[in-house]
């Protein structure tokens, strides 16, 4: 017995090394990670406690929620070219599943999770069918209706879902007493980095899998892709409920994170975020997305909320922090709208590529310096 | 019983009358030219057979199963591929990676099993066509003559009982052309029978073993090579009035 | 009662078709998907409301500056897209941004609250025994007037012509001579226009920094219904869906609710039935 769980660690260890070890960006990114995870714990006061009315770490619970959503968008997007413009509807399903669920029936998140997400991927296929015969920017407008049909339902049965107060007291990862508010903030942080770490590997292996390819094709060119006998009808479906899963997985934990839910969780502006942090970072990778939202979750609620406030009231270019606050979405915006515009194709397209100009210039030099 | 029975099909685009009641039967093992001017519907043939598009009336059997009107991918997997007259490849994916998808389909998920990985049969494909060097460069950087090579291994790697081929030698130099009228005359010593429409004649005449010549739509001859150059009608489409 | 949804249907599907003809104008022309639509319009209002009700102008004067202002701001926003103009969705995250600088702009100026908008001109008229405001008869008649002078426009002018050109085939359009920043920039500018006009004639009877949201849904489900760059469809859609709401709103008991909805709903039907739109290309398959 020992004999077969041993055998069977070591050759899930060598699997894991050669994939990550063996690559230098996976190296980076695995110790990168690994120093994310540590980071709290070297400056507890720091990171858990700081500040009044935020903290450190919830700022990178919330980044890690908009990573998993916005990588969600990207594989729907980026690999199959459905731009969705209504990612909100499978983000919304999520978290009002587990409102719902525990505001009627008390069941615990681990239950109300999994059958939010559940919920998603059967609406995204039903949502789904009617989408496929449409290309284009009409599927983009088409998508852009459903959340906005799903809040006039909500509308309707205020009483199962609160309208627009939403619903409150949600269960967070774990409770307060008997645990603290500080062990409380560390479990949402760590969860949440568990989550977005699975929820990557999980996406960065379907986009490199077979079924990727079959993505690309359909992306490419679909009349192709059904000339070698792709039944691109399927796969479509498939990119969707993918997608959904992981949209409404980032929704589900938000519900709990932020311990309530609100109609504000369908709006339009929902449904623009994934959108702004996958083209920001680079449409089409799954780390893409995922860079975006932290630039733009760090920016939003730390760099300008925080760091450019401080700055501004301290040489008095303003009263007090706080005056900077209707500026603030009228900034963040304009960084977006000039990130947009000096780099179309993503922040991390343009390092990857002077990456490789650098490359190709040091081979270059070398080559010369053999010639001599 | 006929490879490929195409009877009476016609499709018309609002006033214009693109297939006009073609007939034609197909006998397996068979290299078949399909001749026309431009315009004459040959290119919209093929994508009738091959469910492109759906006719208006007409019937079309493979293996003696009416296959009219199936979705593009259905009529794929029942065995009928095809290149397109300007190639379509996927730009973003290594050329190993355009030809995998033609081996991912349900037909070949079938046949390989597990005797052949889908990437063992796309590199032989690419062996096949001679584009082993650049298996894993994009698509977006092969040239025009890798591409259209390309293609056809996309087209071969699905084993198909019947191979329709759109123009593949156009926009080839001689050597290119050479070197594919000795592809197309080994594929069919491998028995893979062949539609191929084609406007450089001279190419096409010496591979094929009978052609049907389409004009305005409509049929207007059908026979050996030779029989078709002296046919004084198809004389008159290609060349205006006979002297 | 018939009477009464044959006549506000009208109006609006009238001043629906302003709004659509905006967008799909845009679209046809430069394949821009202008999500600042909604922003334009609002703008529209506002600077109407401050030119008309604070700064006390004539009715006539107010429209046409008010125009000509979120004329310009339509211009600067073609200048920002400028440079991606041809990727989709570059295009898309910079115009959302710029809807919300510009909502965020007017919050600033003008607070989150509700500000009265006046209607154009005060009164009540009986037409075929229904009572109508006549700031809603006016409404329709100038929407009627605009349509008609637009058709016009683009029918029978050579910069008309050259809309159409540039809409049809782009790269050809430039070969024969037409400069189509330029032809870009104008259409923007009618654009603009007209869903600053379709503001002032459709926003009652207040506004706030959040009534972008409703005319840019609204605009995507005409144009999409009728077919993106149809000027027929985005006409035709209008009504449709100007008929479809004044019909849930009469018929059904607490239709107020739905009629947001009503406009989505006919969209997603419309779709299934007819990818394309109702006038719309369907795409390409092979040459």
């Amino acid at each position: 017995m020992t004999e077969m769980v041993t055998s069977l660690l070591r050759r899930a260890y060598s699997s894991f090394a050669s994939h990550i070890f063996d690559v230098p960006a996976r190296l980076l990114a695995f110790l990168l990670f690994l120093l994310f995870l540590v980071m709290p714990l070297t400056n507890p006061g720091y990171f858990i406690y700081t500040g009044e009315g935020y903290y450190i770490l919830g700022i990178l619970v919330v980044a890690n929620i908009y990573a998993i959503y916005a990588a969600s968008w990207d594989i729907l997007a980026g690999r199959t070219g459905q731009l969705s413009l209504g990612h909100a509807l499978f983000y919304g399903i999520g978290a009002y599943t587990v409102a719902i669920l525990y505001k009627f029936y008390a069941l615990p998140l681990w239950v109300t999770i999994p059958i939010g997400i559940l919920v998603s991927v059967s609406v995204a296929l039903l949502v789904g069918f009617p989408c496929l015969r449409v290309k284009g920017p009409y599927l983009s407008l088409v998508t852009l209706a459903f959340p906005l049909i799903l809040t006039g339902i909500f509308f309707m049965f205020k009483d199962v879902t609160g309208g627009e107060l939403g619903i409150s007291s949600l269960p967070a990862i774990i409770p307060v007493p008997p645990y603290t508010i500080n062990q409380q903030r560390l479990a949402a942080f760590y969860f949440s980095s568990l989550l977005l770490a699975v929820s990557s590997v999980i996406l960065y292996k379907i986009a490199n899998s077979k079924i990727g390819i079959i993505f690309v094709s359909m992306l490419d060119d679909e009349v192709a892709s059904k000339a070698s006998g792709i039944n691109t009808t399927k796969y479509k479906l498939l990119a969707f409920a993918i997608s959904a899963l992981f949209a409404s997985l980032a929704g589900a934990f938000a519900a709990s994170y932020e311990s309530s839910v609100g109609i504000s969780m369908l709006a339009l502006t929902m449904s623009f975020y994934p959108v702004i942090m996958t083209i920001l970072g680079g449409i089409g990778t799954i780390y893409g997305p995922i860079i975006g939202a932290f630039i733009l979750t760090i920016l939003d609620r730390y760099v300008l909320k925080v760091v450019v406030s401080d700055a501004l009231a301290h040489t008095h270019i303003i009263e007090r922090a706080e005056d900077l606050a209707p500026w603030h979405m009228i900034i963040y915006t304009s960084v977006v709208i000039i990130f947009v515009l000096a780099w179309p194709r993503g922040v991390t397209r343009f390092v990857v590529d002077k990456l490789e100009d650098l490359e190709e210039a040091r081979e270059l030099e070398e080559i010369k310096k053999k010639k001599k | 019983m006929h490879l490929l029975e195409v009877e009476n099909l016609t499709k018309r685009f609002g006033g214009l009358t693109a297939v006009n009641n073609v007939s034609f039967n197909v006998d397996e093992g068979e290299i078949t030219g399909l001749i026309g001017p431009n315009g004459a519907g040959k290119t919209t043939l093929f994508n009738l057979i091959s469910g492109i598009l759906k006719p208006d009336s007409g019937t079309v059997k493979f293996k003696g199963e009416n296959v009219t009107g199936l979705e593009s991918h259905k009529i794929v997997n029942k065995g009928i591929s095809r290149t397109f007259q300007v190639i379509r490849p996927f730009r973003h994916l290594p050329a190993i990676a355009n030809v995998m998808v033609s081996c991912l389909c349900p037909r070949m998920k079938k046949k390989l099993t597990w005797l052949k990985s889908p990437e063992r049969k796309a590199l032989d494909m690419l062996e096949d066509v001679g584009l082993t060097e650049m298996a894993l460069e994009p698509a977006s950087n092969l040239s025009h003559g890798d591409l259209k090579r390309l293609e056809i291994a996309r087209a071969l790697a699905l084993e198909p009982d019947l191979l329709l081929l759109d123009e593949p030698f156009s926009g080839m130099n001689p050597i290119e052309t050479d070197y594919l009228t000795k592809s197309i005359r080994r594929m069919h010593l491998d028995g893979h029978t062949m539609v191929i429409v084609e406007h450089k004649l001279h190419a096409l005449m010496k591979l094929v073993k009978r052609v049907i010549v389409l004009h305005y739509g409509e049929k207007i001859a059908e026979g050996s090579p030779k029989e078709v150059a002296k046919n004084k009608k198809v004389l008159e489409v290609y060349m205006g009035r006979v002297i | 009662m018939i009477e009464d949804l044959l006549i506000y249907g009208a109006i609006s599907g009238a001043v629906y078709a302003l709004l659509a003809l905006g967008f799909t104008l845009v679209y046809g022309v430069a394949e821009i998907l202008n999500m600042a639509h909604g922003a334009l319009y609002m703008l529209g209002v506002y600077a109407f409301v401050i030119l008309f009700s604070f700064f006390h102008l004539d009715l006539l004067s107010s429209i046409i500056l008010a125009t000509i202002f979120v004329g310009f701001v339509g211009i600067a926003v073609y200048g920002l897209i400028r440079s991606v103009v041809d990727e989709v969705l570059p295009v898309l995250v910079v115009t959302l941004g710029a809807t919300l600088v510009i909502q965020q702009l007017s919050i600033i100026q003008f607070g989150a609250r509700d500000i009265r908008v006046p209607p154009m001109i005060s009164g009540i008229v009986t037409l075929l025994g229904v009572k109508i405001l006549q700031d809603r008869l006016l409404a329709l008649a100038l929407s009627l007037c605009l349509i008609f002078v637009l058709w016009i426009f683009i029918s029978r002018s050579k910069i008309g012509l050259a809309m159409r050109a540039v809409a049809q085939d782009r790269e050809v359009a430039m070969l024969m001579g037409i400069n189509t920043e330029r032809v870009y920039m104008l259409t923007i500018l009618i654009s603009g226009s007209l869903a600053a006009v379709a503001g002032m004639l459709i926003t009652r009877p207040v506004v706030n920094p959040n009534i972008w949201q409703t005319p840019l849904y609204m605009s995507f489900a005409i144009v999409v219904l009728g077919g993106l760059g149809s000027i027929k469809g985005s006409l035709v859609g209008a009504f449709i869906i100007g008929y479809a709401e004044n019909a849930v709103l009469y018929l059904v008991p607490e239709g107020q609710y739905l009629k947001g909805a009503v406009a989505l709903a006919v969209m997603v039907i419309v779709l299934v039935l007819r990818p394309a739109g109702i006038f719309g290309k369907r795409m390409e398959i092979e040459r």
